[in-house]
């Protein structure tokens, strides 16, 4: 009855974890390539894991049957046999072979995702506790006349040869979005690069991959791959001219207690104080990896605090998500509109963002990091303000 | 009932407790020393626990006739001299309050283990032997290291003193010297051990004088005039001006695979070549409040550098007032790095540019994003 019992639960187990494979809505699947870095990788470790199953079933079925066949029921001990040559030699070299099979393979592989010489577009990606920045430096044959900076979501043309050089402002992270290619360590101090590239407009979802902190999990990314045109028209966006939002109006206000409150760290470009003066962030006064997401053209971002929350409601987000791929550039440049906005995440965000997002923003414990915050503080904000940067930041797009 | 060394390390285990406790009481940190004072008390009661169990390790072999066989010792002369080093390191420098605790730790622990040696037994010959059992493993590998750290601070005080060709040929004659007396002891197992003993002395007296003669007579002029001028901390970004600054500047790198660009100073122009990208650029983008590398290679016939202008500006008389970092003079064909941390975005108010010194109209704009 016991053992009865006891089958039965391991064979639940062992089914839930069978079933999870046929999971539909998986977008880190590893195994539903969407580019070529990504299929070059898969086409090296479908038939590896296939020879490596076999060999670990002929193996397993092997270890049952002798446990089974040979288990101890009082018979005496058999002869015990030390050294036999041929067959040590034998099972030496299959496996030997095997393997000298697999890394000629691999090394193939890991030389074709190395190269760098036929990139056609850089990205620099930088990770810190517990977000990714991305900056585009000026490539005038994208459009891209003057340094882009956003963070959370990448945006990069289809069937582009995307290099990505990262590193990190603090502690090591690693940078992966399964569909797209393998994983890559961002380290402080130092410059890996990293090929993508897609073959259809989509979004693609990673994870921080290196454990770097309280907010790992929630340090998220996606790739958003736009046609040749769409990124074009993304690019003429991210660097228009800022308009400052009406004078009397609810996000004027904002922009007020914005630059009050928020441009200690977060940086809007073009943004000016009363006089005139530029308004320059100083992330590097306040937080300990020295920066914080710039707020540009936020509102056309789809993802905010590391891509933790959507900037969208659930169902304008699915209609993103689950635009067909000729149409998911239109509706992805479309960006937040006002009814579109998922309020509630935004304002809780505001409203105390360590309480939503685990960081080491503790006042009390800021003697340990010279003062500096690692995440968003809590500011304290009254909801009065917190209704005016709501409207503010919907006009940054 | 209790022997002698069991009693010594079962005292030092409770004041190491009653340390420990009147530590937690009064100090929030303790981090290093409640580590060291926890592990006094794990080593005392260690061996308080041996010395109990081998009765001091005296029954089986000693003559237990009570009588003492003490010794006169000169640790307590020692422990003076430590004494009046601490405190005289207090009112000069806190280097002498440190060779002073140095001092008075050892003579203390040298004392405290002749003290209990000399009443393990009435046998002299086996109270000296249990001595040198328990020192000679510390004693000797602390002697070779304190040896040789004088000899290696003697002959460094010589390489300063002498130019630097006479530095070569005396590290030629040094090691030559030290392969023949090895290849002499290798080749003669049976000498004397006076006459190994006398080569050994000689060799060391040799590298102590000339180390006090090189101490005296101080560092060449090179060095000194390069420590006035700036040269170890690099406050030049200027044109040429001294004779010693930038002396053997680099040629060299190993941050090849971590640089965010290379600058090249080809036929009076400045070029960036960004890894990924083929064409060369004029604009180098750099991210905010991270140090970035960049390698600069000089292309152009004569020495230069390149100067990161970061920030702030240059009056009417160009009296600089800016931030300003930059490499050492790079010869023709040779390349060193430079690391740029800029933690504020570029703006009307921020602009960041390279530039070569001596001619700033050869530029490249840095943009922080």
């Amino acid at each position: 009855m016991l053992n009865k019992r006891r089958f039965a639960i391991v064979s639940s187990i062992g089914i839930s974890a069978l079933l999870t494979g046929c999971a539909t809505n998986a977008p880190q699947d590893t195994w539903q390539p969407k580019g070529p870095n990504s299929k070059l990788i898969d086409d090296l470790q479908q038939p590896v894991f296939a020879v490596a199953g076999v060999i670990g079933l002929i193996v397993a079925v092997a270890v049952t049957y002798t446990i089974i066949k040979y288990r101890d029921r009082g018979q005496p001990i058999p002869e015990q046999i030390h050294g036999k040559p041929a067959l040590e030699i034998t099972l030496t070299i299959i496996p030997a072979l095997i393997l000298a099979v697999v890394a000629v393979f691999t090394f193939g592989a890991i030389f074709k995702l190395a190269k760098t010489d036929d990139t056609e577009m850089i990205i620099n990606v930088t990770g810190q506790q517990w977000w990714w920045e991305y900056d585009y430096p000026v490539q005038n044959e994208y459009g891209i006349t003057q340094p882009i900076i956003t963070s959370g979501q990448l945006v990069m043309p289809v069937g582009t040869k995307v290099l990505l050089r990262e590193t990190s402002r603090d502690v090591i992270h690693s940078y992966w979005i399964p569909a797209l290619n393998g994983k890559r360590d961002a380290v402080p101090g130092r410059v890996h690069t990293l090929r993508l590239e897609a073959d259809e407009p989509g979004i693609y979802a990673g994870q921080c991959t290196e454990f770097c902190g309280l907010s790992h999990a929630n340090m998220r990314m996606e790739a958003v791959a736009l046609s040749k045109e769409d990124f074009a028209k993304w690019v003429a966006n991210q660097q228009a001219p800022y308009v400052s939002p009406a004078a009397g109006t609810l996000a004027k206000q904002g922009e007020e207690v914005f630059l009050n409150q928020c441009v200690r760290c977060h940086q809007v470009n073009g943004l000016t104080r009363a006089d005139g003066t530029p308004a320059i962030a100083a992330p590097d006064e306040n937080v300990w990896s020295g920066a914080a997401p710039n707020l540009s053209y936020f509102m056309t971002r789809n993802t905010f605090a590391g891509a933790m929350f959507d900037l969208l409601s659930k169902q304008c987000r699915d209609e993103v998500w689950n635009a067909p791929s000729d149409k998911i550039g239109a509706k992805y440049l479309e960006g937040v509109t006002e009814d579109c906005l998922n309020q509630k995440d935004l304002r809780a965000w505001l409203r105390n963002a360590p309480e939503v997002k685990p960081m080491y923003a503790n006042p009390e414990n800021l003697a340990v990091s010279n003062g500096k915050y690692r995440g968003m503080p809590y500011l304290a904000l009254s909801e009065d303000d917190i209704s005016k940067l709501v409207a503010y930041l919907i006009t940054l797009k | 009932m209790f022997s002698t060394g069991f009693k010594y390390f079962f005292g030092v285990t409770v004041l190491s407790v009653v340390a420990l406790i009147i530590s937690l009481a009064f100090f929030d940190k303790l981090a290093l020393a409640g580590v060291a004072i926890s592990f006094l008390i794990g080593v005392g009661a260690l061996l308080a626990g041996i010395a109990a169990a081998t009765s001091d390790g005296t029954t089986r072999d000693a003559n237990l006739d009570t009588t003492e066989t003490t010794t006169q010792s000169m640790w307590p002369l020692v422990t003076g001299i430590g004494v009046v080093f601490v405190v005289l390191g207090l009112v000069t420098s806190s280097i002498v309050t440190f060779g002073g605790v140095v001092v008075l730790l050892a003579a203390l622990s040298e004392w405290m283990v002749q003290a209990w040696s000399e009443r393990a037994s009435t046998d002299s010959s086996f109270n000296f032997s249990v001595r040198k059992r328990l020192l000679n493993p510390i004693e000797f590998p602390v002697l070779a290291a304190v040896g040789l750290g004088v000899v290696i601070f003697m002959f460094s005080r010589i390489m300063l003193s002498v130019d630097k060709a006479t530095g070569a040929v005396l590290f030629i004659v040094a090691g030559a010297l030290v392969l023949v007396a090895g290849a002499l002891f290798a080749a003669r197992p049976n000498m004397k051990r006076s006459v190994g003993a006398s080569i050994c002395v000689l060799g060391a007296l040799g590298i102590g004088a000339g180390g006090i003669a090189g101490a005296v007579s101080g560092e060449r002029k090179d060095l000194v005039e390069a420590a006035a001028e700036g040269h170890f901390t690099h406050a030049e970004c200027g044109p040429e001006k001294s004779k010693y600054f930038d002396k053997g500047s680099e040629e060299t790198l190993s941050l090849r695979s971590s640089a965010l660009a290379t600058v090249t100073y080809r036929d009076g122009e400045l070029f960036v070549n960004i890894q990924g990208l083929k064409a060369e650029q004029k604009t180098l983008t750099v991210p905010r409040s991270n140090p970035s590398n960049i390698i600069f290679r000089n292309e152009t016939e004569g020495k230069f550098r390149l100067v990161a202008h970061l920030g702030g500006k240059k009056d009417a008389t160009d009296k600089s007032h800016s931030d300003e970092t930059c490499t050492q003079l790079v010869e023709f064909g040779a390349e060193q790095s430079l690391t740029l941390n800029i933690p504020k975005s570029s703006g009307p108010d921020n602009t960041y540019y390279l530039f070569i010194a001596g001619a700033e109209e050869k530029q490249i704009a840095v943009v922080v994003p």
